[in-house]
């Protein structure tokens, strides 16, 4: 018994021994493991300075035709770079009331009137955001030795919104004419004289599409596997081909997919990205499906700074695939309205209003419209879109009043339902729920209200899924779990009782 | 009778309606504007004013140049006034306002002027130095700015002033895009040209730009030297003639010219100099043996001269070698110059010692007093038979089979 007792104080002894050992070891290692990781050694010298684009505003130089020394790209580059620069920092000095930057922009004599204006801002409670959207200047001058250049800049397009004691007091957009001086000192192209010449309101026509041939049958399109990550690495358009082929011969007629922001690189486009995107809509031209493209899936910061980088986000997509015959309408946002309370109504319907603008002047040809969550905010900025478009989650039985009403408001515009559905989850997290014969009921008395009322529809969705994103719905699984039953075919490749009412026929 | 109630409810509509515009009208007040000049000059004292029906105090917001701001307005007898802060109204351009009162905007605009005086002339002038001939030129830009650091508008009068040797010119230029510049062409001569410009009578000071010589062209040389011997000792000195562009401008000092020698060998001797008014010297000490030096001077890549001969006579007719101690104390000399006198020290004279044909060593030494002393060591030169050649000034002596024991 003792030498029993005397083994058993050994080895619990002995493994003791070992783990501290292991927890000394482990820990020295990790310790060096963290003192090796941050910066590496290359990096010391600062050999690679990489170039954050924070603000991109289009400039649409004119030709080159100036007195003076003849101007060679690589300068006019700087210029233009100092040029943008100095309007940022000025944007910012104006949004915080700090000098922050401007020194670097603006010569001793120009940066006393932004400092005078910042001391009478503060003074007042005056803050302003401000960008700028557009830019057109003509070089008018380069002196003989390089170090001063004129430059006009016309037709710049400026939104501003004005508070005071942090209460929005006006929002406005302006189309000025600037003539400004430049010196070159210490490598900088400063700004040393500032000249607005002209100046008026600025305000875009609601440059309105026809939307009445529209009929959109659609459904909004996830692969099976990879939802929300539609253009990831396991991308495959035989997948999304047989998928369209499946929805083609349901009598739908359309699909809805959704370029995420930050995804598709924010302002500085994957080119793979778009690539896959573009890829996508020849599978559904080759099945005779059109496409509504859902911009800004997951952004959420509206700030007036970013807008620039947000636009030339759009432009990059828009312009590369406006010409493709596949492509029916922009969706500028996926439900803003969702973030009305977090980032301010005001802030998200100027930039809606401002990205509608934008997307319509590069793209002249296809319709544009906004997804909003519901149908209370659907008649929000009625008149720039070409389509209304709402999704609807709630109960069936108040969906025709509703309808009713939206008509109504906006003056029989087109409607298109772009999301609905219920899941047909019945399980721990929910045991009262959903059954599949419920989810064709009510896909039938959808498909109903919608013929009543005339409606367009893209519902929600082709496949139950397996894996979804946290981004989605949270982490919570009684509402994850929901949410991965809303398909027209199950798990398994089957399709659901509700397939029978896809397409309402 | 039924028409009748129709028209009495129509005309009761009508009413109701006409009474409800009225009603509209009366809550929101209306602002006119009572300030006409829509043009002020920078840094006077700008006000708008509005007649209103009603107390009210909108905000006022204004952009000008520079940034934007809101303004609050005293009110006083019906009367809003709107007093444009210092920041708006001291600086040039257009200003644009609206008055913010509920939905309803009424906006305007308004021009500064610069004031009507120059307070500073601007002026920037490069390249700070050109090239005589006529072609190169500088840009004199000048901003004329008021007392507020304004740029002036389009077509203000600038004289652009300056001065050249004899030539004095007064140029009208205007401005235009906010400065307003003038190109200023070299002439033939280099020099200095002095510049200095005026706007509604003020100037600003005096600014120079140094007009260089251009490339120099093909020029001549020289060489002076005490005697024509090759004693290994005198210099010889080359000079270049006066250096100069095409316009007959001396080239700036300090040009910097090579001389190249090439003796009858095809061995090449450089030696440079640097030109003060045009003029660049430079040495080479004579050869110690006769030969002939042709000798060219470059500006590198841009002028050379012509081609010079110089030549150089041998000093040393013949020399005596003694030979002592065993053969191994080798006294060569006196060694005597063209007027029979010693050699000035420091002639080298060369030993070549051969054993069995093949070159065993080598002793060099410099004379002293017309003498140069050659002692072969025992250590390093065993007993044996030797061949001997004493070469100095180009002149060489060979001695076979001597015995060193």
């Amino acid at each position: 018994m003792v030498n029993l007792n005397k083994n058993i104080t050994r080895s619990i002894l002995i493994a003791s021994y070992i783990l501290i050992i292991v927890i000394i070891i482990s820990g020295i290692s990790s310790l060096f493991a963290y003192l090796n990781t941050g910066a590496d050694r290359s990096s010391m010298l600062h050999t690679k300075l990489e170039k954050i684009e924070q603000y991109i505003p289009e400039v649409t130089w004119a030709p080159l035709n100036n007195e003076g020394r003849p101007m060679d790209e690589l300068i006019l580059n700087k210029i233009e770079n100092d040029y943008l620069d100095a309007w940022y920092v000025k944007h910012v000095a104006y949004k915080t009331n700090t000098t922050l930057g401007i020194k670097d922009y603006y010569t001793d004599n120009a940066r006393n009137n932004i400092f005078a204006f910042i001391a009478l801002n503060s003074k007042e409670k005056v803050t302003v955001e401000s960008t700028t959207l557009n830019h057109h200047p003509t070089l008018e001058f380069f002196s003989e030795d390089g170090q001063l250049a004129v430059i006009t800049d016309k037709d710049v397009i400026e939104y501003k919104r004005v508070f005071k004691d942090g209460k929005l007091i006006l929002e406005t957009k302006e189309k000025s004419t600037y003539k400004i001086i430049f010196l070159l000192e210490d490598g900088f192209w400063r700004i040393r004289h500032f000249v607005k010449e002209k100046s008026e309101n600025f305000k875009t026509e609601p440059n309105l599409r026809v939307a009445k041939h529209l009929n959109i049958k659609g459904i909004n399109y996830y692969p099976q596997a990879t939802p929300w990550d539609m253009f990831g690495d396991a991308f495959l358009k035989s997948t999304i081909f047989n998928d369209f082929k499946i929805i083609k011969n349901s009598g739908l007629n359309s699909i809805r997919v959704f370029v995420q922001y930050d995804d598709f690189g924010k302002a500085d486009i994957d080119k793979e990205k778009l690539e896959k995107l573009r890829l996508t809509l020849d599978a559904a031209e080759e099945n005779g499906l059109k496409v509504v493209i859902t911009l800004f899936d997951f952004y959420g910061d509206y700030s007036v700074l970013n807008w620039t980088l947000n636009m030339h986000h759009a432009k990059t997509i828009i312009s590369g695939l406006k010409d493709h015959k596949a492509i029916i309408a922009w969706d500028i946002k996926n439900e803003p309205n969702l973030d009305f309370d977090s980032r301010g109504k005001v802030n998200v319907i100027s930039w809606l209003d401002n990205m509608i603008d934008l997307v319509k002047s590069i793209d002249p040809n296809h319709a544009v419209t906004i997804g909003w969550s519901n149908v209370q905010s659907a008649s929000i900025l009625k008149d720039k879109v070409d389509f209304i478009s709402f999704h609807y989650y709630e109960s069936l039985d108040n969906l025709d009043t509703s309808i009713k009403k939206l008509k109504k408001q906006t003056s029989n515009k087109p409607i298109v339902m772009g999301e609905f559905g219920i899941s047909s989850y019945k399980g721990f997290w929910k045991p009262l729920g959903g059954s599949d014969i419920k989810q064709a009921k009510y896909h039938e008395k959808v498909q109903k209200i919608i013929v009543e009322n005339d409606l367009q529809f893209i519902s929600w969705t082709l496949y139950d899924f397996v894996n979804i994103p946290k981004e989605v719905v949270g982490s919570l699984p009684w509402r994850k779990n929901i949410q991965k039953k809303y398909g027209f075919i199950d798990g398994n490749g089957t399709k659901k009782v509700a397939f029978k009412y896809i397409s309402g026929q | 009778m039924q028409n009748k109630h129709t028209y009495i409810s129509l005309l009761v509509l009508v009413l109701l309606s006409s009474f409800t515009l009225i009603q509209n009208s009366e809550v929101t007040p209306n602002f006119t504007l009572e300030t006409s000049q829509t043009e002020f000059e920078a840094g006077s004292t700008i006000e708008l004013k509005f007649s209103t029906s009603r107390e009210t105090a909108p905000l006022l917001y204004c952009s000008s140049s520079y940034g934007s701001t809101l303004i609050v307005p005293t009110y006083n007898s019906k009367i809003l006034i709107y007093k444009i802060p210092i920041s708006i109204s001291s600086k040039i351009g257009v200003v644009n306002w609206k008055l913010i009162y509920e939905d309803s905007l009424i906006s305007g605009k308004f021009r500064i002027r610069p004031k009507k005086e120059v307070s500073s002339m601007e002026t920037y002038i490069g390249p700070p130095s050109i090239q005589a001939g006529g072609t190169d030129y500088t840009m004199l830009v000048v901003i004329p700015t008021d007392s507020f650091d304004n740029p002036f508008p389009e077509n203000t009068l600038v004289l652009a002033k300056h001065q050249f040797l004899n030539s004095e010119k007064n140029e009208e230029i205007f401005t235009k895009n906010l400065i307003s510049y003038k190109n200023i062409y070299s002439q033939k001569e280099s020099g200095r040209i002095l510049v200095s410009s005026e706007c509604l009578g003020t100037n600003s000071k005096e600014f120079s730009v140094t007009v260089f010589p251009a490339i120099p062209i093909d020029f001549k040389i020289s060489a002076t030297r005490t005697h024509g011997y090759a004693d290994g000792n005198q210099i010889t000195t080359f000079s270049t003639s006066i250096i100069v562009d095409k316009h007959n401008n001396i080239v700036s000092d300090a040009t910097y010219v090579t001389f190249f020698l090439t003796n009858e060998k095809g061995n090449v001797l450089k030696t440079s100099g640097a030109t003060i008014n045009g003029v660049a010297t430079s040495k080479m000490i004579h050869p110690d043996y006769e030969t002939q030096w042709s000798v060219k001077a470059y500006v590198d890549g841009i002028a050379e001269s012509e081609l010079i001969i110089l030549r150089y006579k041998q000093v040393i007719k013949d020399f005596d070698v003694l030979f002592l101690e065993k053969n191994r104390d080798i006294t060569v000399g006196p060694l005597q110059s063209f007027m029979k006198q010693i050699i000035p020290d420091g002639l080298q004279v060369k030993l070549l010692i051969y054993k069995n044909k093949t070159l065993f060593k080598t002793e060099t030494k410099t004379s002293f007093e017309g003498l140069v002393n050659f002692n072969l060591k025992r250590d390093i030169y065993k007993n044996d038979n030797y061949t001997i050649v004493v070469k100095t000034a180009g002149l060489e002596k060979t001695f076979n089979s001597k015995t060193l024991w």
